[in-house]
Parts: C-alpha cells; structure tokens; sequence
C-alpha cells in the first residue's frame, strides 16, 4: 500500500480475532507482569460487585495487532487510545479502523476501534504512520 | 491544574498532589523470550515477531518489540500494579486504566536495554454519573543503551473515589 493510493476515508480490512479465554488473561498476566485480580479471581470480581474482566492492555494489544496488519509496524509513530468498556471472556474482538487525514508529509492519521460483534466500542484510539510512498 | 469541588460532601482527595511525583528510575533487558510470550497472549502472529529473518525484511535489526510491550517493561522492570497503586494511595480495587498513548521514536529490538524514567504530569479530578472520579496521569520516558530516546508513554488512571 502506498501513500498515493490512500483516500481520507479509506476503510481498512477487519481484524476479526479469536474470542477472548480466561486461560488468555492468565496468560496474559504473565506476559505483562498485571496480575490484578479482577482479571483473575473470580471471588475477588464478584466481591466488587463485577464479573472477571479482561485486561484493557489486552484489547489494546488486540488493536494494535490490527494496525500493525494494516500498515508495517516500523512506520507506526504514535497510537493512542481510551478504554470505554470492559471486556469479558467469551467476547470476540473487531478491530476496525479508517484514515482520517492524509498529512503532508507522507503521514496519515487514523481511527481505530475494538468492538465486540454486537459492535460495542472497548476500545477507541488514534494512530499516526508514515506510509511509503511510490516515488 | 484545578481541583473541583465536589458538591455531595465527599471528602476531597488528594490526588492532585500527586502532580509531579516520580518514581524511582528502572531498567529491563528486552529479551526475545518476554517478546514471544505477550505476542503468543495476544494472538499476534506477525511473523516478525518470531523470526529475526522476518524481522530483517522488515528493515530491523533485532526482533522488534509489540507497539505495547512497554506495559512489560514497566511492570516486569518497574514498580507492579499494586506497589504502583499504593505508591500513589490509590485502591487497586477502584482504579482502571482509563488512557494509554504511546509514541515510537526509534526501533526497540530484543538485545536493547531501556532505562525509564517515570512522574505523574497530570491530575484531573471530575464529577460524572457514577460520582466523583481522578484521572492521574503518568509519562514515561525510555532510553536505550546509546542513550537515545526512543519511547514515550502517557498512561491515565481512572480512580473512583
């Protein structure tokens, strides 16, 4: 994909991820090194009136991988999102995004969400890349 | 930076004089092994992330990092979630992450070793539909072992009082 070929506008394909498992947020526990207990005890969930929830930097890794599968991962510059919902086991995670603004200097700047399938935001966010350009 | 005053007679916290803080400097080998594990968690299956061929094509030196492993370096390298949360007298069971930006600077690759430095820039207490909230937000910066700065981190934590 060059920089030429991108439209404001354009959609980038759908990451459609695997749902999320409670032996994922273990294991993501340790890769992370978060092992808050919302995320793995459920006796601890329930005594603060929730259910086992995922790890936002979960979702946001999940989002990531979805634009990083858009655009190479060396030209991202900057990512930036907000968490707006949680996310529970069992949920399968979209990723979507869009270019908003074609900047001069070969960068874009895009939107992106993880929705669950009912199209529920998690997580909304921002990215900037440099995309190559033809010449 | 303004504290609100919250009309319900809640008493005041005081998150606000938590601008400034800053923790105590840490540093974390980026290793090829802790790589792996969170692309494998994630169920990212770029496969730069797994072969250092793969990597070179992509114009990398090393395996690269996952745009969020920062989050490894932090808690693996740093202060955990709950040293964190009772550094800045927060209740790890009313806090969530509410915002996480992270610019890339310069390539980060297994080998490199970061050296982070770590404050709170921000606090912003609100008053929304489910009661009285503080955003704290902390900024980290990691250099590699030229001393180059690679990464910046901004990471906001919503504490419900």
């Amino acid at each position: 994909m060059f920089y030429e070929d991108i439209q404001e506008g354009y959609e980038f394909p759908i990451l459609v991820k695997d749902p999320v498992t409670r032996v994922q947020l273990v294991r993501f526990a340790g890769a992370s090194g978060d092992f808050h207990p919302l995320h793995l005890v459920e006796e601890v969930a329930e005594k603060a009136g929730m259910k086992i929830i995922a790890h936002g930097m979960l979702v946001m890794g999940m989002l990531t991988h979805g634009v990083t599968s858009w655009v190479s991962r060396k030209n991202i510059n900057k990512i930036s999102v907000r968490f707006s919902k949680m996310t529970f086991p069992g949920e399968t995670i979209h990723i979507v995004g869009k270019v908003l603004e074609k900047k001069g200097d070969n960068t874009v700047l895009a939107e992106v969400f993880a929705k669950n399938s009912e199209g529920e935001v998690k997580v909304a966010g921002t990215f900037e890349a440099t995309i190559p350009s033809k010449n | 930076m303004t504290k609100s005053v919250n009309s319900i007679g809640m008493k005041p916290s005081n998150a606000v004089d938590l601008i400034g803080m800053e923790f105590d400097p840490y540093t974390l080998a980026v290793e090829q092994g802790k790589i792996r594990e969170l692309a494998l968690a994630i169920g990212d299956d770029n496969p730069i992330y797994y072969s250092l061929e793969e990597a070179k094509k992509e114009g990398y030196k090393g395996i690269p990092i996952p745009p969020t492993f920062f989050q490894v370096v932090d808690l693996w390298g740093g202060l955990g979630t709950t040293d964190k949360m009772a550094k800045l007298k927060l209740n790890l069971l009313r806090v969530l992450h509410g915002q996480q930006e992270y610019e890339y600077l310069g390539d980060i690759v297994a080998g490199d070793v970061l050296f982070v430095t770590s404050k709170v820039v921000d606090v912003v207490t609100k008053t929304g539909g489910s009661g009285v909230m503080e955003l704290v937000t902390s900024e980290n910066r990691y250099r590699n072992q030229h001393d180059e700065l690679v990464a910046i981190s901004r990471n906001t934590i919503v504490h419900r009082l």
